[in-house]
């Protein structure tokens, strides 16, 4: 009985049992990763696998999985495998199990039976309903296992009896022809069911009972984990391996072939896709003034919104009362926060762009990007502040320390970390912003070298007040997410001697990836070290 | 200055009640309205480093001291003991002006320090708190390293000037703030187990060298009074031991206030010992011994034998 075996304190050794239900869930972890790989199409469905055919092997895997997650349900019914099963697998299960079979139901009769609408929604509810049934009713091994497990091995012998192969095709004759393919399906239902196995699976070796809903939901949340991982794996391979080859070209190594830096020291490499800008006679066309664009753009407005909304932060945990008014600030900075970046980029062209020349212009990009940034650092400084425990404050009132002091010398450097987080986060965002840019600062796609914005050297000394100019702020000037969506959408620019415009494309996708990431990484990097610096000095 | 501390217990010591000649409180509800007229009063020998007056603290329309008038000697050790919710925190943190920091915090009365009223306009904020410090009830340290958590109140009053643009200046304190450490580090016997790792975060202390590092930094801007909101609360035994050791040296050089909780810890390192009462009231006020061995009221005795509270 269930309850006999409840009062065990100590586990029997691993048994063959637990080998096969540990393997059972193995299986369906790779099922689940071959489904990612098949739906971002690392894993060809027309092709083979160890010459298998794809889909043909996913279907025998899914029906492996599924038989497995019955016997397991079935033996246990029967008393051949130990388990402590709760008398019911739940609603929740219960539901999970039905969606599903419901679908297959509704599919089944209205698809491939012909039977239309009302038979469809008929069989719908008569599949589902016994799913539900099948789930609810029993005890909980086979409740849990035996309506999953068939399905699993309906979707198996569905995919490898070829019923769904590669070529299937189901034309939902829509207007506008939209239709569902196999390249989608396979993946998705390989995906699904794989989730679903894992989480029988798991549960069976768990034992059922609280320890197998314990492992069940164990492995789906860690499936999750996996998948959020996965999924920026992916992109990033997918992102890299199509843009190396662009950013690649031409590349020497040796001394002597950079550029020179710094005076008349030369980079013992060349890049000429990051070291380049554009010019008739130049063997490879670079991008080098949108990278530097970018990373004026990103510092420009990093340093005018930092210490406005850090300041804004302070004057509103420090010294304003909690009211009205700080709950009119909040409102605004989360609806600023919550305005469409297109929206920004018009307030810019119509209000910046006329008072910096009537022209499009790096200050103007700058600014835009830095009224983006500035609720976000808002909140996040606000969020930083009100965390630092009073403790500190009452500690430094007590020895006579004034407000302000307290705040600079105490609150501050307490907050930091937090504060650090949300700039990270909101350059995160500005970085790769398009259409302010599109509207504010950009000029041409390519943008020849000789043009690379200079700032630092662009400052002059003028006879006159302000006494300081600098015409390279106000020059129209390039970055690299407008130069891609230019390349992109328009076409722009691919005369100019690019022997390889997609390479190109992607290699510029491929460095604003890597300029964002770098921020990304100099900003944990300080919050790393502010850190450290107030846990151990 | 005086050793009167160490002796007054000696010394004849008279209690009396000014306004009532009514036998005192009992622990029924009828008599609280009465006792609040009493002037509960406690003679000593030697100067009234502190003295309270008629102080009432509101807090909104919580009424959380109703009353209160005590005088505090000097050089000597004040229990304040009572049931959570009697007011003594909050007479505590009257006497700094800490109370300042709660909007809601409304005060009446009078709180003189050395004779000039603290509760007054124009009074010099920081130069109160650096005479009257305040160790608080669980350890705060700065997230700073230990000679930083010493040397930040001076440093943040000029009396130390370190830094860039101190030593281009040619005017760095370094040695004096080395001194300075060390100093309030010895006050606060805790120089032995941390001179070595000054530069260590003090946040990787323990508990009880936490507490005593709090009571180095309150030390380091040189006050006369030292108020402390149950500071061993939070703290183990021996810990608890190391800083009643410490108060007790304390006392010599400087007037120590103390709130607890434990009534042993009162009668073991107090001089003088003020029991306060539910609903914000001072109720008994005399000697440690006295209060512990013989309290005149019957609400005071019901409290420390532990019948009520």
């Amino acid at each position: 009985m269930a309850g006999a075996t409840r009062s065990r304190l100590v586990e029997g050794e691993t048994t063959a049992t637990d080998a096969v239900a540990g393997a059972t869930v193995g299986l369906s972890a790779v099922l689940f990763v071959l489904a990612v790989a098949a739906m971002f199409e690392r894993v060809s469905l027309t092709e083979t696998i160890a010459g298998l055919p794809t889909v043909a092997l996913l279907g025998g895997l899914l029906i492996a999985l599924g038989v497995a997650v019955i016997v397991f349900g079935v033996g246990s019914r029967l008393g051949y495998v130990e388990t402590e099963p709760d008398s019911s697998a739940g609603l929740i299960a219960s539901f999970g199990a039905a969606v599903p079979w419901l679908v297959i139901g509704g599919g089944v009769a209205s698809e491939t039976l012909g039977l239309g609408v009302t038979g469809g929604a008929a069989g719908a509810v008569v599949v589902g309903g016994l799913a539900f049934v099948a789930t609810a009713v029993p005890r909980e091994d086979v409740g849990s296992t035996v309506p999953l497990g068939a399905l699993l091995a309906f979707v198996g012998a569905v995919f490898l009896t070829g019923t769904i192969g590669p070529a299937w095709l189901w034309d939902l004759g829509w207007e506008q022809q939209a239709s569902i393919t196999a390249e989608f399906l396979v993946p998705a239902a390989t995906l699904f069911c794989a989730l679903y196995g894992g989480w029988a699976a798991a549960k069976a070796y768990g034992r059922f009972g609280a320890r197998g809903r314990h492992m069940g939901a164990y492995v789906l949340v860690y499936l999750n984990a996996l998948s959020i991982i996965g999924f920026l794996f992916v992109l990033i391979a997918f992102v890299v391996v199509r843009g190396l080859p662009g950013l690649l070209t031409g590349v020497q190594v040796g001394a002597g072939v950079g550029p020179q830096v710094f005076g008349s020291f030369e980079l013992p490499v060349s890049l000429p896709f990051v070291m380049n800008g554009v010019a008739l006679l130049n063997d490879f066309q670079g991008v080098l003034p949108a990278i530097v664009g970018t990373i004026w753009l990103v510092v420009g407005a990093v340093l005018f919104a930092v210490p406005l909304g850090v300041g804004a932060a302070i004057f509103l945990t420090e010294y304003a009362e909690r009211g009205r008014f700080t709950q009119a600030v909040e409102v605004a900075t989360n609806g600023l926060w919550s305005t469409p970046s297109i929206v920004f980029g018009l307030f810019g062209f119509a209000f910046l762009v006329p008072r910096f020349g009537n022209r499009k212009s790096l200050l103007a990009g700058m600014l835009t990007l830095g009224f983006m940034l500035l609720p976000l650092v808002l909140i996040t400084s606000r969020e930083a502040m009100l965390s630092v425990p009073d403790e500190y404050r009452d500690a430094s009132a007590a020895l006579g320390v004034s407000k302000w002091q307290t705040v600079r010398s105490v609150v501050l450097p307490a907050a930091l970390p937090g504060v650090v987080t949300g700039v990270i986060l909101g350059v995160g965002r500005i970085a790769g912003e398009t259409a302010p840019i599109l509207l504010t600062m950009a000029g041409g796609t390519f943008v020849p070298g000789a043009q690379t914005v200079d700032v630092v050297g662009g400052f002059e000394f003028t006879g006159s007040p302000p006494f300081v100019a600098n015409p390279e702020l106000l020059q129209a000037t390039s970055a690299l997410p407008y130069q891609l969506y230019a390349l992109i959408s328009a076409g722009v620019g691919l005369g100019s001697n690019v022997s390889d415009p997609t390479g190109f494309r992607w290699a510029t996708a491929l460095v604003l990836l890597v300029v964002v990431l770098s921020f990304y990484a100099i900003g944990i990097g300080a919050r790393y070290y502010f850190r450290r610096q107030l846990r151990h000095e | 200055m005086s050793n009167s501390q160490r002796t007054h217990s000696q010394s004849q010591t008279r209690t009396r009640t000014t306004g009532s000649d009514q036998p005192l409180e009992t622990t029924s509800g009828e008599t609280v309205e009465e006792t609040r007229a009493e002037w509960v009063e406690y003679d000593f020998q030697g100067e009234a480093k502190m003295v309270a007056e008629d102080l009432d603290v509101h807090y909104g329309d919580d009424h959380a001291l109703k009353g209160v008038s005590m005088e505090i000697p000097e050089k000597s050790v004040t229990a304040l003991i009572g049931p959570s919710g009697c007011g003594k925190s909050t007479y505590l943190r009257c006497l700094n002006r800490m109370n300042d920091r709660i909007n809601a915090a409304r005060v009446d009365g009078s709180v003189r320090l050395d004779g000039k009223e603290i509760y007054q306009d124009g009074i010099n904020l920081v130069e109160l708190r650096k005479r009257v410090g305040m160790v608080f009830q669980s350890p705060n340290p700065f997230p700073k390293s230990i000679r930083d958590n010493i040397s930040y109140g001076p440093r943040k009053h000029g009396d130390i000037e370190t830094g860039l643009l101190a030593r281009l200046l040619g005017r760095d304190d370094s040695d004096a703030e080395r001194e300075l450490v060390e100093r309030a580090l010895k006050q606060a016997a805790l120089w032995d187990e941390v001179h070595d790792r000054l530069d260590d975060n003090a946040l990787g202390l323990s508990g009880g060298q936490q507490q005593r590092l709090c009571i180095a930094r309150c030390l380091s801007v040189d006050p006369e009074v030292i108020l402390m909101d149950e500071p061993a609360s939070a703290l183990d035994p021996i810990a608890t031991a190391k800083i009643e050791d410490l108060i007790h040296d304390l006392a010599k050089e400087y007037t120590v206030v103390i709130v607890t909780h434990n009534m042993q810890q009162a009668a073991r390192i107090s001089d003088q010992t003020a029991v306060f009462l539910t609903g914000g009231q001072l109720v008994e006020y005399g000697d440690t011994d006295q209060i512990f061995e013989n309290p005149r009221s019957q609400r005071v005795e019901d409290y420390i034998s532990g019948k009520f509270g």
